[in-house]
């Protein structure tokens, strides 16, 4: 016989809650109904706000009293690309502020594209007594000096990760400032900072924190130091090297070989700026049990590649630059049977001509050597559709598919058709794709068969592609779990989008840059959907100063539940009732 | 390579869903009660249609309000095309008519890297105040690379010289990198190493010392012998 949900316990439910942690499944429980609503939102530890701007840091408060970690991203994802004016906003004081005050239990804080100034990092330092993880990813703004905040007051830090972010970087010093006492690190991610850094304090860092695992070096670390930190660590289980390079010294070599031979956990390294070859073998003892590998940054070709490769027979994801070529794919293919990831990236990007034999054949071999392969980001030159169906047949558990095909609108170089059917097959095979990045040739039809079989897709990427309005329409209307789609250089209108205004409020958010979307029908969507922000961003100037029927530079449309927002630069122009 | 180029598309025309006006309309969609938008009307022109379309509740509850409703009809005239662009054109930068920004699409401080990379200069991570400037390859840099050709092979390569500590180890990798391409094992008496040095003049590769060589060297080409 059915019961009133508030006759179950409350204490039960929230233990019960606690091992429920995914934040789908946690939104899901507060909608059963308004007690569950207040219970789970009690006890709600972490929250992920994938849009800054999407709610105010004052809503999320008075929801969650007893937040413990808190994720936040800020620019949209093309800004990784400069397609983002400076300026244009994701700062994230405004939460910190909010967050210290609310907050004082707080451990975690993790940023991603956010704009970060030293006097947030202060007051981070200051406001959490047990405060544990700091994550700034591809976030700028700051400086050393913040980071010497965070060091000397957080006590308890266990994490201090800036992947890929921008730190005005004057000076090594600020990691002295970490106390003789302070042992609890367990993860220091340094590898973006530019300045050498102290490196007595860093040696006695990684010696005095028996929990680290995880060490990821900037390139100013020299290689002969690098024996001595192992050494020091020999539990690590993720390293990323300084510089790789020295004179090729045989006591160096023999120190660095047997310092790796030690690090027994080791299964991540990554590192490997300005390789001297001559070294790679050191960390040969290593590779057996190695799951990842980041060459991203690693000038390393030919045979050297292929060998260092080869011996790591357990890796899952890898990734490199196109100096691997079609061969060292092949040999990829042979070797790793679990790899789940491949990320191949550039050399030489701008390049008019290749610089290595890198071509479709290489994902092909990948694609039907790897039975496992999940996720794929390959830039190449050249491709084809039945290299393309080829590929779509072989790794049914394609989750994220990035194809970029260096020339705007190639086509299938062999048949000189466009991708579309090769794409067409992508899709219609990946049943559980995510993500999605097309390029190279592609009409109206591709999206026709996104819209069609896509329909776990939460982001697409497109840039150079389709023909008319009915392109994006039919993703806009066929993609049902659709969350982001960023679109540049295409030929895309009013229609679509007017058409499939409601979409856009089921959606995180939609970016079109150098589209035809006219000012016209930006204003007509701000005024007719109040939970939309429709951001127009545009150097020009002034989108009133122009024809009405004109189209707009950039447009940024997020839903949100925080109105329009106060911190724009004069570059961008929220479309609201008021602007019509 | 298995081939299979016909994919199974849905037959029903696509355009037909969306024109309100055709009684196999698909209940999915939802948009109930709405007049196609014509272009004659006019943009704005016909207002009293747009308070129908908000004022209609929805069967099943779920919002889908369109804004106007899809006739089918992609690329009205009010949509832009080439020409059209001129009156309001963006300022198209001519001296980056090589290079689109933000393509292709990889993370902006790594194209700055990858810049010096190519220049030679010090490698460093993406702070630029630590770049040195954009001297060229001299003594404390650590990167050496010059391109190197071969005759009748399409791609051109890049090496880095400071790998190397004589001609034997540069011919050595050299044959290797490039064997595929000519079988150039086989016959590397028929090849010949040559060098372009600072004067801009071609040389043979071999006369001078290795250290004056790789001070001088600025880009390499593998060239067949006459006869």
């Amino acid at each position: 016989m059915l019961r009133k949900a508030s006759l179950f316990p409350e204490e039960m439910l929230e233990h019960v809650l606690s091992f429920i942690t995914s934040d789908k499944d946690r939104n899901a429980v507060s909608l059963v109904c308004k007690s569950w609503y207040e219970i789970e939102r009690w006890c709600r530890k972490r929250i992920f706000v994938g849009n800054c701007y999407a709610v105010r840091p004052e809503m999320v408060i008075r929801r969650f009293p007893e937040l413990r970690s808190v994720e936040l991203k800020g620019k949209p994802h093309f800004a990784d690309f400069d397609l983002v004016p400076d300026g244009w906003g994701g700062c994230v004081y405004p939460w910190i502020a909010a967050l210290a005050t609310a907050y004082p239990l707080l451990e975690e804080i993790k940023l991603k594209r956010m704009v970060v100034s030293d006097e947030s990092l202060e007051v981070i330092a200051k406001s959490f007594k047990n405060f544990k993880v700091l994550v700034l990813s591809s976030c700028e703004g700051f400086s050393t000096d913040g980071l010497a905040a965070v060091a000397a007051n957080c006590r308890n830090l266990r994490g201090l990760d800036l992947r890929e972010s921008e730190v005005d970087d004057p000076s090594g010093q600020w990691l002295s400032r970490f106390p003789g006492s302070f042992t609890s690190l367990a993860s220091l991610n340094i590898s973006c900072l530019g300045a050498e850094v102290s490196f007595s304090a860093l040696e006695r860092l990684v010696g005095r924190c028996p929990d680290l695992k995880t060490l990821r070096l900037n390139h100013a670390v020299p290689l002969d130091k690098l024996a001595n930190l192992l050494r020091g660590a020999p539990q690590l289980v993720e390293l990323g090297t300084g510089a790789y390079s020295a004179e090729l010294q045989p006591d160096v070599f023999s120190n660095l070989a047997g310092a790796f031979s030690g690090c027994k956990e080791l299964r991540s390294l990554s590192g490997f700026w300005n390789v001297f070859p001559g070294y790679l073998p050191a960390v040969y003892p290593v590779c057996s049990g190695l799951t990842s590998l980041n060459l991203r940054d690693a000038n390393i070709q030919g045979a050297d590649l292929i060998n260092l490769v080869s011996q790591c027979r357990s890796l899952q994801r890898l990734w490199v630059l196109d100096y691997i070529e079609d061969s060292g794919l092949k040999a990829l293919a042979a070797c790793c049977k679990d790899l789940t990831e491949l990320r191949v990236f550039p050399s030489d990007p701008y390049g008019a001509e290749p610089n290595v034999s890198l071509t479709e054949r290489g994902l092909v071999s990948v694609s039907e050597g790897c039975p496992k392969l999940q996720s794929v980001l390959y830039f190449c030159r050249q491709m084809t559709n039945a290299a393309l169906v080829t590929i779509a047949k072989n790794s049914p558990r394609m989750t994220c598919f990035r194809l970029c095909i260096i020339e705007p609108r190639a086509p299938d170089y062999q048949t000189l058709q466009p991708l579309d059917l090769g794409f067409g097959a992508i899709v219609e095979n990946y049943m559980d794709l995510r993500r999605l990045s097309l390029s190279g040739l592609l009409t109206d039809r591709v999206f026709e068969y996104i819209g069609t079989y896509a329909k776990k897709l939460e982001m697409l990427s497109v840039a150079f592609a389709g023909d008319s309005d009915l392109g994006l329409h039919h993703v806009l209307s066929g993609c049902e779990k659709l969350c982001k789609l960023e679109i540049r250089d295409c030929p895309f209108g009013d229609n679509a989008l007017l058409a499939n205004a409601a979409k856009l409020e089921t959606m995180r958010s939609l970016w079109m840059s150098s589209c035809s979307v006219s000012f016209r029908a930006c204003k007509l969507l701000g005024q007719k959907m109040p939970r939309l922000n429709v951001e127009v961003i545009d150097e020009r100037g002034p989108p009133d100063l122009r024809p009405e029927n004109c189209p707009v530079e950039k447009l940024y449309i997020y839903r949100t539940i925080a109105g329009p927002r106060f911190d724009m630069p004069g570059f961008v122009w929220t479309m609201d009732g008021d602007s019509v | 390579m298995e081939l299979q180029l016909g994919l199974p598309l849905p037959t029903h025309n696509f355009i037909e869903n969306f024109d309100l006006n055709n009684d196999g309309f698909d209940p999915k969609d939802d948009m109930v009660g709405l007049k196609p938008w014509n272009c004659e009307d006019g943009y704005l022109g016909n207002k009293r249609s747009f308070e129908v379309a908000f004022g209609k509740n929805i069967k099943g509850g779920s919002q889908e309000l369109p804004l106007l409703s899809w006739s089918g009809q992609p690329n009205d005239e009010d949509d832009w095309k080439g020409e059209k662009k001129i009156s309001c054109s963006i300022n198209m930068n001519d001296e980056e008519e090589n290079q689109v920004v933000g393509w292709p699409p990889i993370k902006s401080w790594r194209k700055k890297m990858l810049h010096h990379q190519h220049q030679g200069a010090h490698v460093v991570n993406r702070n630029y105040r630590m770049v040195t400037g954009n001297h060229e390859n001299g003594a404390g840099s650590n990167t050496r690379y010059v391109k190197v050709k071969m005759e009748g092979v399409a791609i051109t390569r890049k090496i880095d010289l400071r790998h190397y500590n004589s001609y034997q180890t540069l011919t050595n990798s050299l044959t290797s990198k490039f064997a595929k391409c000519q079988n150039l094992e086989k016959d590397a008496a028929h090849f010949t190493l040559t060098y372009q040095d600072r004067d801009g003049d071609w040389l043979i590769a071999g006369d001078v010392p290795w250290q004056t060589f790789t001070e001088s060297v600025q880009r390499l080409e593998i060239v067949r012998n006459a006869g």
